[in-house]
């Protein structure tokens, strides 16, 4: 012990400088305590000089710490090149000119509360507005020999999905600019839309196109789109002026009335909600704000027509929107430019009989489509106009000739079949119809009587069940004369009949408008697991004879009286 | 007591000394290295048949998808004939609308120059087997050597058409010490080297294994003039296309085999007939992927569009009908893809017997391709009897039947592009042939590419589409961001900015 406090000084000294360099060496040593390098917006704006500018408007407006914290944003960012462009533009000479109100709009409109990658661009807009409220627009232009992906139409991106801390950045070369305009002025301030607007100012819609966008209670906006047509259009179809138009519809001589006709003429041209081309492509039917009236809009190769329809066998051709000229946004919606003028079609009701089995995918089965002794089965995501919930296939069956079940004397040859018409199996199955003009209607609904199907089956219009359910395990009447039939709700709707099939009327349907609609069958009562076979629904106005003309059995004719 | 340290130490120093050398042995276990290896002319063999084995199916160590269905994607899923299944991944179906961007791990090349870097093996390293194995003639070498040298021709022929501009490696990556950082080799300057390597390959290969599945499955001096004439057409080179096209026509090994209800059976789902020139020869030892792509959990389906305009549909006689559609390509109503699974017209093959194979070449592809050439050579009435010949050899129906003027090049040129879409569905060719016409003259029929990006594209991106492809950059897909990241030599494709 003594030993050891009995160091010399030298090595009192070295302890003493080992000690001091152990201690000092301790405090040195640096923990890493980050696990994530990724730099946020903001800071991702600090790290690159070549956005500095909008760095500052984002600073100016104070959205700098909030695009920096922990969220899911998409930025849209304007080079310091486009941000100077706007300035000069604008006529200001740094961003502290331009109002703070402005540039707080125009920040908001480049900032989109979810990531969005560009591979789920579209041609139309973003499916989440941005922060200002307005929608923004993409699509793709071809300029100098190279493609590139355009937002609003005249911005490209030059550089794109740039993945940062929260969220994603694409780079623009033109700062985007908040459209301030409602589609009413939008419309006014283009000269060769002057007829349009004229007539806009005749019947009163002017100032519903002038409105600022609301939200109803269920958050649904009040945008508007708006098909418009040129001077030019107008006088091709012969009207020069406000009074070339109103001789020709205005049939109450006072526009402003909703049911002068050149009142409806120009709702006709006004659809309830936001629609660019490219969703006008997604969607065959639209309502317009004339009462009930809907346009039809048809894909042909590249070009958009509305109101093209094969109606009962007889084709009638659509009218072309101007592509280059339309997607014009506004504040409160978008319009476009048609190539035609065109107007709301008077129809009469007239019959529709839906061979349930006439299905475009099935049509195509050349060796299987009304060739007997042929069938084919189904799965939903093989046919585009039925749908069922479950995962158990559709058949299709056009019966051999003298078949023993008698399929053969349907309409056709053929029946749909449901396998098992019960819960998990083909129920309730939709069926989409032909266009039916709107009107009044009586439905038939006609099968093969199986005694295992089901004994009670609602059938839908639109959802609405009809009144009458049709009992697939009940014979056709043979003996009771055909008009005091009918008036029981049933028929004899083949010619030669067979008590084997039988035809019941389900109900009337008021068809609101014009167009295909659904129509559902779902199994009140379950069948005992035999086959249901459906052969056709008949749509008959109400004020037509609901007997003739018959249907030919196992043919494809129409039987007069 | 010192002498007995001295001994125990010397003990103990001897003790190490003879368990050092098992010890630190650094050659592995499991394996043989290349210093064992290339000793006789059968490691030259296997290594060759290595190479194909590897084409087949990815070595175990990798988890990758397959050459036939790389191809099948890079060649289909840009066409207009196929439509996603209820499988297909999310970077497929972006493939599918043109929607690609480089972080798609379906734009990854590692398969294609993984077995290229085979081939470069083979290539440097077969020559020295010479001088350790006496009973290894020239010939033979050279033999291997053609093999080795057609295959990596292929594969980079496939590469520059589907990525343009690729790094273009031609000696083996023997050791972790070589370069990997390459720049990319222009497109044309890849072709260039493919038809230097095809024409080096020919005057060495094998035109008879003496088995036919060698011949058909195995590099052969046909196999080598097929894939040149497809390079030749690329290159616009109109002449030597003929040239080769005539090689394979004239060598009298092939004959197309007239219509019946078998002829599907034979030509597809046995494979090796007599119109096969090069096949990749899947067994029920070694199945094919298609089996579960296609069929089981579908990840590509028929377009809903190609019975009706591709093959066309007789509505009034159901028994008329083209032998390669219904049935052979696809099964009307379900849009199956049926080439790969089935086995006759009724029935499908099992899961145990799914070996249908890959089809590189068919005679019919050679036949059209050197309509292609005539026809461009302004000599269309011979193409055109060319197209009838094999229509009538196929049942082609009267609907698809195009009357054409012999001087109509144009028209000519699309007609070849539609027997080309029937005779070559779904063999990964689609998306190559159109953009091969396309691209012709100086993209001078940019057109044609467009019509058909827009038969497919759906409705609510079609402008674009259109708008995207107008910039041939964009006819080639990215490089991959992984590659980037390694390679800092890499340049991506200025498109997908």
């Amino acid at each position: 012990m003594k030993k050891v406090f009995n160091l010399t000084n030298l090595l009192r000294l070295g302890l003493t400088v080992l000690v001091t360099i152990v201690v000092l060496n301790c405090t040195t040593q640096k923990y890493k305590e980050s696990t994530d390098e990724t730099l946020n917006i903001t800071e991702f704006l600090r790290a690159n000089e070549e956005y500095s500018l909008f760095l500052e408007i984002l600073e100016v407006t104070d959205y700098a710490s909030f695009m920096n914290t922990y969220g899911t944003y998409t930025l849209f960012l304007p080079t310091n090149e486009a941000v100077t462009q706007l300035l000069s533009e604008l006529g200001a000479s740094s961003i502290s000119d331009v109002p703070l109100e402005d540039l707080q709009e125009l920040a908001k409109l480049h900032i989109l509360p979810e990531t969005v990658n560009t591979t789920s661009f579209t041609d139309g807009k973003i499916p989440s507005p941005s922060l200002q409220g307005q929608f923004l627009i993409t699509g793709a232009a071809f300029i100098d020999g190279q493609s590139s992906i355009t937002v609003n139409k005249d911005a490209s991106i030059i550089n794109s999905n740039i993945e940062v801390g929260n969220g994603i950045i694409h780079v623009l070369d033109k700062v985007l600019r908040v459209a301030n305009k409602t589609l009413a002025e939008s419309i006014d301030e283009d000269p060769s839309l002057s007829l349009f607007s004229e007539a806009l100012k005749a019947t009163g819609w002017y100032d519903k196109l002038d409105e600022p966008v609301t939200y109803d209670a269920d958050s649904i906006s009040s945008h508007l789109t708006v098909l418009a047509q040129t001077n030019m259009v107008f006088q091709e179809s012969g009207f020069n002026n406000l009074d070339d138009l109103k001789t020709r519809y205005s049939h109450l001589g006072d526009p402003l009335n909703p049911e002068d006709s050149l009142n409806l003429f120009v709702a006709y041209r006004v659809l309830p909600g936001l629609n660019y081309l490219a969703d006008l492509a997604v969607t065959p039917a639209l309502l317009t704000k004339a009462p009930l009236e809907v346009i039809t809009v048809k894909l042909s190769a590249d070009s958009l027509l509305v109101n093209e329809v094969t109606f009962n066998g007889i084709f009638e051709k659509g009218v072309e929107i101007n592509r280059s000229l339309s997607d014009n946004t506004a504040s409160n919606g978008v319009f476009h430019l048609m190539k035609d003028n065109f107007f709301i079609k008077k129809r009469f009701p007239a019959p529709v009989y839906f061979d349930v089995g006439d299905q475009p995918e099935i049509r195509q089965l050349s060796s299987v489509f009304r060739k007997p002794g042929n069938s084919v089965s189904l799965k939903k995501s093989e046919l585009s106009e039925v749908d069922w919930p479950d995962d158990q296939s559709l058949v299709y069956r056009a019966a051999a000739i003298g078949d023993g079940a008698y399929l053969d004397r349907a309409w056709h040859g053929d029946v749909i079949e449901l396998t098992r018409f019960r819960n998990g199996f083909t129920d309730p199955v939709t069926f989409t119809t032909p266009v039916i003009i709107k009107g009044k209607y009586k439905v038939w609904v006609s099968y093969r009587q199986n005694g295992r199907s089901s004994p009670a089956c609602e059938v839908s219009f639109n959802d609405i069940p009809f009144a009458r359910r049709v009992n697939f395990t009940e014979y056709g009447n043979t003996d009771l004369p055909e008009r005091v039939l009918e008036s029981q709700g049933y028929k004899r709707h083949i010619e030669p009949f067979t008590n084997r099939f039988n035809c019941r009327l389900v109900g009337i349907v008021d068809v609101p408008t014009t167009g295909r609609h659904k129509l559902k069958f779902e199994a009140v009562q379950d069948s005992r697991n035999g086959e249901t076979w459906i052969d056709v629904v008949e749509f008959r106005p109400v004020d037509m004879d609901q007997l003739y003309p018959k249907f030919q059995s196992g043919g494809d004719g129409l039987i007069y009286e | 007591m010192r002498t007995r340290i001295i001994y125990t130490l010397s003990f103990l120093m001897v003790l190490i000394n003879l368990s050092c050398d098992s010890y630190l042995d650094l050659k592995p276990e499991n394996g043989t290295i290349r210093e064992e290896f290339w000793q006789t002319k059968e490691d030259v063999q296997s290594a060759i048949i290595g190479i194909y084995s590897s084409m087949l199916n990815t070595p175990p160590s990798e988890s990758d998808r397959t050459l036939a269905e790389y191809i099948f994607m890079y060649g289909e899923l840009r066409g207009d004939m196929v439509s996603p299944g209820g499988f297909m991944t999310d970077e497929q179906s972006e493939i599918l609308t043109s929607n690609i961007l480089p972080a798609n791990s379906l734009t990854t090349w590692s398969q294609f120059y993984r077995i290229i870097n085979f081939c470069n093996t083979v290539i440097d390293l077969a020559p020295g087997v010479l001088d350790n194995d006496p009973t290894f003639t020239q010939t033979q070498l050279n033999n291997y050597l053609s093999e080795a040298l057609a295959i990596r021709a292929y594969l980079y022929f496939t590469l520059a058409r589907s990525f343009k501009d690729v790094p273009l490696k031609l000696d083996a990556t023997l050791s972790d010490q070589d370069n990997f950082q390459l720049p990319t080799t222009p497109q044309s300057d890849i072709f260039a080297q493919v038809v230097l390597d095809l024409t080096t390959a020919e005057v060495f290969a094998v035109e008879d294994y003496e088995s036919n599945a060698s011949n058909k499955g195995r590099i052969t001096k046909n196999a080598i003039n097929a894939i040149l004439t497809d390079v030749y057409l690329w290159q616009e080179d109109y002449d030597s296309a003929l040239a080769s096209a005539n090689k394979v026509i004239n060598s009298g090994d092939f004959a197309l085999i007239e219509a019946s209800p078998q002829w599907f059976t034979t030509v597809f789902a046995r494979g090796n007939s007599t119109e096969s020139i090069f096949e990749l020869q899947y067994t029920t030892q070694n199945l094919n992927p298609f089996y579960s792509i296609f069929l089981q959990r579908p990840q590509y389906l028929a377009a809903p569009t190609v019975l009706e305009s591709v093959f066309g549909i007789d509505f009034e006689d159901p028994f008329n009908k083209d032998i390669r559609g219904e049935r052979a390509s696809l099964v009307p109503g379900t849009n199956e893809i049926y080439k790969y699974t089935g086995l006759n017209e009724d029935q499908r093959k099992s899961l145990q017997e799914s070996d249908t194979h890959w089809f590189i070449y068919r005679y019919a592809d050679v036949l059209l391709m050197k309509a292609e050439a005539l026809n461009e050579l302004g000599r269309g009435s011979e193409a055109l009897d060319i197209i009838a010949d094999l229509r009538e050899k196929r049942a082609a129906i009267q609907l698809t039947e195009e009357q054409l003027g012999v001087d109509d090049t144009a028209g000519i040129r699309l007609y070849i592009l539609a027997e080309r879409s029937r005779e070559l569905a779904f063999e990964g060719k689609r998306w190559f042939d159109i953009l091969r016409n396309a691209r012709k003259e100086n993209y001078a029929y940019l057109d044609i590419l467009l019509t058909v990006a827009l038969r497919s594209a759906p409705a609510n991106q079609q402008q674009s589409i259109i708008a995207k492809l107008r910039d041939s950059n964009s006819h080639y897909l990215p490089i991959n961001e992984n590659e980037l990241f390694t390679n800092k030599q890499l340049v991506q494709n200025p498109f997908y900015k």
